[in-house]
């Protein structure tokens, strides 16, 4: 997500596309992307090189390229609309791929970057999110199973701000600086006039460079990464809600979408082994701790649930009353002495 | 006769039951014609969800039955297509039974009036023949169960089929004569729907009539006689009215239903003069203008029963005719019940001014409320005047029915004892001038 607009923001726009692009690489397609940017850079009247935005001036990379699938554009990239894809509460006209469609499997990779104080984010000139509305849409992901993991980046000033309130499980939180510090950028290009990248998210890049699909670098190396010599702002991190040891958390769980294939020329017999995969699900159920922030029950229950049906029964001495009204009414006209017949 | 009043009840229930199977069920239980906010289907079935949940069904503003009706669905939810079925073949046959005896009533008056005297020498072909009336009782029967508006409404599931029964019960024990019966099925149409309270005054015109009192203020007999008749009714409501207390043990249903009833607040429209002009008027004069139409319902009744007391039966019907249109919120049902009398008046076809207008009026607005309905709300290319448009005339063509009827009995009534030839004073044709 890029939060800010205009041209003098060009940097943000460019530290987006550039991590876009490096989880493309790393084999997320674009429809698990959900991509939010003003997009006032390519075809703004002051860009000298019309149709690119590039990421660093002597790469000359362009990042914008012909396959760029920006899902939020410009107006559309507000509060609002960032918060209902997370919790995805969206309207029923929402197109798929504006739609994060996750479930309680997926691993979720949240990249923020613009402009930023303690403990808000300014979106597009006008409006901000603060880190407890953040903190409380990632609980209602939580709840309502949308998220395995989830990783959390964010290229602001003061942006270790915007990873304090929050209480859900299994998040991690990367920043580019402390309270009270500024992010910096990198450095300018004279020929287009602008920053071109912030110092956090170059050196994070040339990080992700070296990432390929089978890689084992794990989260402990990317906390290293742009020490404050490079950075001048201190980068924090958080991982006390995670359950994984970050040491044993791979690059690519978040980065880049690793399919674990085995190829075998054997024919398997599938009875024996979904008996084996029956048996394997409650161990995995029950391994799970129990989590302290919420009593949870398993969704299938939380669906089921219906309020008890008391069935309403009208009252004995109403149905008494009226048919004995009724019988009295019946022999008044009709004459006692067909009691006999009844009786 | 009853064999083909057997053949009738088969075909209206095979009719129904093909309807009920057809995709056509859905269409019509909608149709604002048939289901009003009283007594449309699926506020009953909403009402007793609502009481499976735990929660009043009157709370909302959408339940406005009787805790009677709760207590009739709440066991035959199951069955409601047979049981409006039933109804209506219930409706038919009490009324088929009524008419029957009716007929027994007027020809005995006839013969006695004739022997006194009292009728003009010329009026031979007025007077009615066992044979012409030998069919009519089936042929209410016939136009009641065949008339689309009962079929319509039927399949549409709307209250309304219990409130022409109970109605149409209350006219066969008029008829035969129990005070008792009649004033408990009164107390019962008028606790379901607040308006045949105005049928009150025929009934008492037709059971004093029986007993040979005659209608005479200063008669102590009349006087005892009405209060018997007035009292059985008034307990017989009470009575109703507390048990009802008994099934929720509140007495939340009187707003919910009698309130509902007078003080109009849902404005869907209807085949009925209410809603236009009320979403339409200012707050400030509503009050005014409620009080102004309810009281058109029940005012016509005084001077009717002045001028009819002769002819009760006449002024039932009248009276029917009368609540059906001006009613708050009337439905085709309603406007089925009254039409099943007009076979006992074929007699008055002779003098019946305006019928081919009136028939083609009534057939033509009929299919026009669709087709309007949808050109509104559908197509959205007309607007709520179209339809009320024709809600006005459908209205006009009814009020114009009621008029012609009127005028045509008593224009016979006029020249059974003035002869058939009306001579003026100078001894020129005259000509009856309803005035």
């Amino acid at each position: 997500v890029c939060t800010s607009r205009f041209w003098f923001n060009y940097r943000h726009v460019a530290n987006t596309l550039s991590v876009y692009r490096s989880v493309k690489r790393l084999g997320i397609p674009d429809s698990h992307i959900v991509l939010m940017l003003a997009d006032d850079m390519a075809c703004n009247p002051r860009n000298p090189k019309p149709a690119t935005v590039f990421s660093h001036k002597n790469m000359e990379l362009n990042v914008y390229g012909d396959d760029v699938e920006v899902d939020y554009r410009s107006y559309e990239v507000t509060v609002e609309n960032f918060l209902r894809v997370l919790t995805g509460r969206i309207p029923p006209s929402t197109p798929r791929s504006k739609r994060l469609l996750s479930d309680d499997r997926s691993n979720i990779l949240i990249y923020m970057t613009g402009h930023g104080g303690n403990g808000f984010l300014k979106f597009q000139d006008s409006e901000e999110i603060t880190n407890v509305e953040l903190a409380d849409a990632f609980e209602q992901m939580w709840q309502k199973r949308r998220y395995n993991e989830l990783l959390f980046i964010i290229d602001t000033c003061q942006g270790a701000s915007m990873y304090e309130r929050f209480y859900s499980p299994n998040i991690m939180a990367l920043a580019s600086s402390q309270v009270g510090e500024d992010s910096l950028s990198h450095q300018p290009d004279l020929g287009i006039g602008v920053h071109l990248m912030d110092r956090y998210t170059f050196y994070v890049l040339e990080f992700l460079e070296e990432i390929h699909p089978a890689s084992q670098t794990n989260m402990n190396d990317l906390f290293q990464v742009c020490p404050k010599s490079l950075c001048v702002s201190t980068p924090g991190h958080r991982t006390d809600l995670f359950q994984r040891d970050p040491q044993k958390v791979l690059i690519t769980d978040f980065f880049g979408s690793v399919r674990k294939v085995e190829i075998t020329t054997e024919t398997l017999s599938l009875d024996r082994d979904v008996a084996g995969f029956k048996s394997q699900f409650p161990e995995e159920e029950l391994a799970t701790e129990p989590l302290k922030y919420a009593e949870q029950l398993p969704v299938a229950q939380i669906i089921h649930q219906k309020p008890k049906q008391k069935d309403w029964h009208p009252p004995g001495g109403f149905i008494l009353g009226l048919w004995a009204l009724i019988i009295m009414v019946f022999f008044k006209t009709y004459g006692i002495k067909h009691m006999k017949h009844v009786f | 006769m009853a064999a083909p009043l057997v053949l009738v009840v088969l075909a209206a229930v095979t009719v129904r039951a093909a309807l009920y199977r057809s995709s056509l069920a859905v269409f019509i239980a909608e149709r604002v014609e048939v289901a009003s906010p009283l007594n449309a289907w699926k506020r009953v079935v909403e009402g007793l969800a609502l009481l499976d949940l735990g929660v009043s069904p009157y709370s909302g503003a959408i339940f406005h039955e009787t805790p009677l009706i709760i207590y009739l669905f709440h066991f035959l939810i199951e069955y409601a297509e047979l049981v409006f079925m039933i109804t209506d073949v219930l409706t038919a046959v009490a009324l088929y039974l009524a008419i029957q005896d009716f007929n027994k009533v007027v020809f005995k008056k006839q013969k006695l009036l004739i022997e006194l005297d009292k009728y003009a020498p010329d009026v031979a072909e007025l007077i009615q023949t066992p044979m012409e009336m030998h069919y009519i009782p089936l042929k209410v029967a016939l136009f009641y169960l065949l008339n689309p508006y009962t079929v319509m409404s039927c399949v549409a599931k709307s209250t309304c089929a219990i409130n022409n029964s109970v109605i149409a019960f209350f006219i066969l024990a008029t008829i035969k004569g129990s005070a008792f019966l009649s004033a408990v099925f009164l107390a019962l149409a008028t606790y379901q729907s607040l308006y045949p309270l105005t049928l009150f005054a025929p009934a008492l015109l037709y059971l004093l009539q029986r007993q040979f009192i005659p209608v005479k203020l200063k008669s102590k007999s009349f006087w005892l006689y009405t209060l018997q008749y007035a009292s059985l009714y008034l307990c017989s409501l009470v009575v109703i009215i507390c048990l009802s207390f008994f099934l929720l043990n509140s007495w939340d249903f009187i707003p919910s239903v009698y309130g509902f009833i007078l003080s109009v607040p849902d404005l869907t429209p209807n085949i009925g003069l209410f809603w236009y002009f009320f979403a339409e008027m200012f707050e400030h004069f509503s009050l005014f203008f409620v009080c102004v139409f309810q009281i058109n319902v029940f005012f016509y009744t005084i001077p009717l029963a002045i001028k009819l007391k002769e002819h009760p039966v006449f002024f039932m019907f009248v009276q029917l005719a009368i609540i059906s249109i001006f009613k708050s919120y009337p439905t085709l049902g309603d406007v089925a019940l009254y039409m099943a009398f007009l076979p006992v008046w074929s007699h008055l076809y002779r003098f019946l001014r305006n019928i081919f207008i009136l028939s083609c009026v009534l057939i033509f607005c009929s299919f026009l409320f669709p087709v309007l309905w949808h050109l509104w709300i559908y197509a959205g290319s007309a607007n709520s005047n179209f339809y009320y448009a024709i809600t006005l005339t459908f209205n006009i063509g009814q009020i114009l029915l009621i008029s012609d009827y009127f005028y045509a009995f008593l224009r016979r009534e006029y020249y059974l004892t003035h002869g058939l030839h009306l001579t003026r004073q100078d001894g020129t044709e005259a000509m009856l001038v309803l005035k």
